[in-house]
């Protein structure tokens, strides 16, 4: 028997289980701000983010801004999930792990460090060749910026 | 007799030699001016008009030598992707109008001592892949743009790589919803001395953007309802920012990871929002920020990772939060400013001993007093408040801001201070308004 209550409860365990999931979330460009630099991220082909183990969603407006706050705080240790934008595909999110890495003279990016991600191989190595830069995994980024941080 | 004959043949003689010797002067004389002025070839000017024989402004700069003045004449030009690769002056008569039709970018200068003025840019195309603008400047010296106005531009004007130019008097306007589909009306990027002033700016990402930019001053511009930030500095050393007016934009004024900025006169202004400030300092060093006045904001000043920097002579009124200190601000100086009617005066996330001072500062909220008749308070001023202390940690608790029970904490707080930071404090608050 089917009683409004059990509805109620039902639903209401259902809310409760989706609230408690946790994972990325899309930025909000132009009203969402950096963890790292407190800057309105506005745009939408650098945007990162990190989540932690427990769930907690941090964004940032820039690579540099997620590799810069993850030296700094040790905050890797923690981190669940970390996520940059395939630069080729606004909004799309790609684990670090999985991207390359894009540091060209000819492509600022947000915080002053060159750097842009992709998802595939070819096309990095085609904006390669195309703006003479240089291809780096997520552990190489990350040491850049971390001596970046360091010179400021 | 036969010497005067001789004497006069001899004067004859003499007269004859002076003016072959005269007449051979002035003929060299001419030929030397005249040799040096094929040398240094008189500077023309060109007409492009609708009904001249030069009809377009790519045309006339392919058909004019260096040094040249192109006038353009009344009219709407059709035309984008124009390179100026030589020094050329380009004045427009009447405000002529070059419609780049959202087909990329309308003008390039790709060259030294190039001046742009009196044209109508508009219509520049939106790109996620290259920044257009109406005007660029590239590796280039000594340019001047100047009395342009520049409608729905992606970028406005964009300089960079570029050395000693002026960017004076111009209106760039434009009505952006979107960051991510909106450039900056002026975007500096790996500049040096450069000037912008005067300028009018609104609608778009940021007003003013300077990137890895040192030894400039932005002067006397106005700049309102961009949706980031009215001026927005990163990287960039040695710069003035006087007399300019911040309205209405997403927030003020970001300076971010710069050294030895001055910031003076300015009107940081209605910059509401949950992250509005009128400026936001992170990581600044040995800079001055003195006369500004900060009127309505959600947050006056927003400090982090702030040192040896001198705040003093500002007018903080009707902010939410006058100063915001967020950790590892060291040697900041707040003297003579005014303080008035602020929600908060000041809030610090962590009650960290610091080397920050107060002195000399007049606090609208003081109640104090001053026995002595020396103008300046006998008690210290605590700008920090108990409640301003509890909302850092629990924000929603803001409800509560009118609140008997706050007004009996706070009352509580004055009497034995227990909670808020004995370090921020003004030992000598003044009893008057400050003037400078």
């Amino acid at each position: 028997m089917i009683t409004p209550l059990k509805i109620y409860v039902g639903l209401t365990s259902i809310l409760l289980l989706i609230a408690c999931q946790s994972g990325p979330e899309p930025i909000a460009y132009g009203s969402d701000n950096c963890h790292h630099c407190k800057m309105t991220i506005s745009d939408n082909r650098y945007g990162s983010e990190l989540v932690t183990q427990k769930g907690k969603v941090y964004k940032f407006d820039s690579i540099e801004c997620m590799a810069q706050y993850l030296d700094e705080n040790e905050a890797g240790a923690s981190a669940k999930t970390l996520l940059a934008t395939d630069y080729k595909n606004p909004g799309q999110f790609i684990e670090v792990s999985k991207a390359i890495f894009l540091q060209s003279e000819q492509m600022p990016s947000p915080m002053g460090m060159f750097l842009t991600a992709f998802s595939d191989q070819e096309t990095a190595s085609q904006f390669a060749a195309e703006k003479s830069g240089n291809l780096l995994t997520w552990e190489a980024t990350q040491k850049l910026c971390a001596s970046h941080g360091n010179a400021h | 007799m036969e010497m005067l004959t001789n004497t006069y043949s001899n004067c004859i003689l003499q007269k004859q030699a002076l003016a072959s010797g005269v007449r051979a002067s002035v003929a060299f004389l001419l030929l030397f001016l005249l040799t040096s002025i094929s040398q240094v070839s008189v500077a023309q000017s060109l007409l492009v008009g609708k009904t001249g024989t030069i009809q377009s402004v790519k045309k006339a700069i392919q058909l004019a030598q260096p040094h040249d003045t192109i006038y353009i004449s009344q009219g709407t030009y059709l035309e984008s992707d124009i390179i100026i690769n030589k020094p050329l002056t380009l004045i427009g008569r009447h405000n002529p109008v070059i419609d780049g039709q959202f087909t990329g970018e309308i003008i390039t200068i790709q060259a030294d001592s190039v001046v742009v003025e009196g044209l109508v840019l508009q219509n520049v195309k939106v790109s996620a892949i290259k920044d257009y603008a109406a005007i660029r400047i590239s590796r280039s010296k000594h340019c001047i743009l100047r009395n342009n106005q520049i409608r729905n531009a992606f970028f406005g004007i964009y300089l960079e790589k570029a050395d000693s130019c002026q960017v004076q008097n111009n209106r760039i306007h434009s009505q952006s919803t979107m960051e991510s589909t909106s450039g900056n009306a002026i975007h500096v990027w790996y500049c040096n001395t450069m000037l912008i002033e005067d300028n009018q700016v609104s609608g778009h990402r940021d007003g003013i953007y300077f990137e890895f930019v040192s030894n400039s001053r932005i002067i006397n511009n106005i700049s309102t309802k961009n949706l980031r930030y009215g001026l927005h500095f990163m990287f960039s050393d040695n710069n003035v920012y006087r007399s300019n007016r911040f309205i209405n934009n997403g927030a003020g004024v970001a300076v971010m990871y710069s050294k030895h900025i001055t910031m003076v006169e300015n009107t940081f202004q209605n910059n509401w929002g949950a992250s509005a400030y009128g400026i936001l300092l992170k990581d600044i060093t040995d800079s001055r920020i003195e006369k500004n006045t900060f009127l309505q904001n959600t947050v006056g000043i927003h400090a982090e990772g702030t040192n040896r920097t001198i705040i003093q002579h500002n007018e903080f009124r009707q902010n939410g939060w006058a100063l915001r200190m967020m950790g590892s601000c060291e040697e900041l100086r707040f003297e003579r400013n005014n303080f008035i009617a602020n929600t908060f005066e000041v809030a610090s996330s962590n009650n960290y001993t610091s080397n920050n001072t107060f002195n000399g500062n007049y606090w609208s909220s003081y109640t104090g007093y001053d026995l002595d008749r020396d103008g300046t308070g006998d008690v210290p001023h605590k700008p920090v408040k108990l409640f301003s202390y509890l909302i850092e940690d629990v924000p929603t608790a803001m409800v509560l801001i009118r609140s008997l029970f706050i007004d009996l904490l706070e009352l509580a707080e004055r009497v034995a201070p227990v909670l808020t930071p004995a370090t921020i404090q003004d030992d000598g608050p003044s009893m008057r308004l400050n003037h400078w």
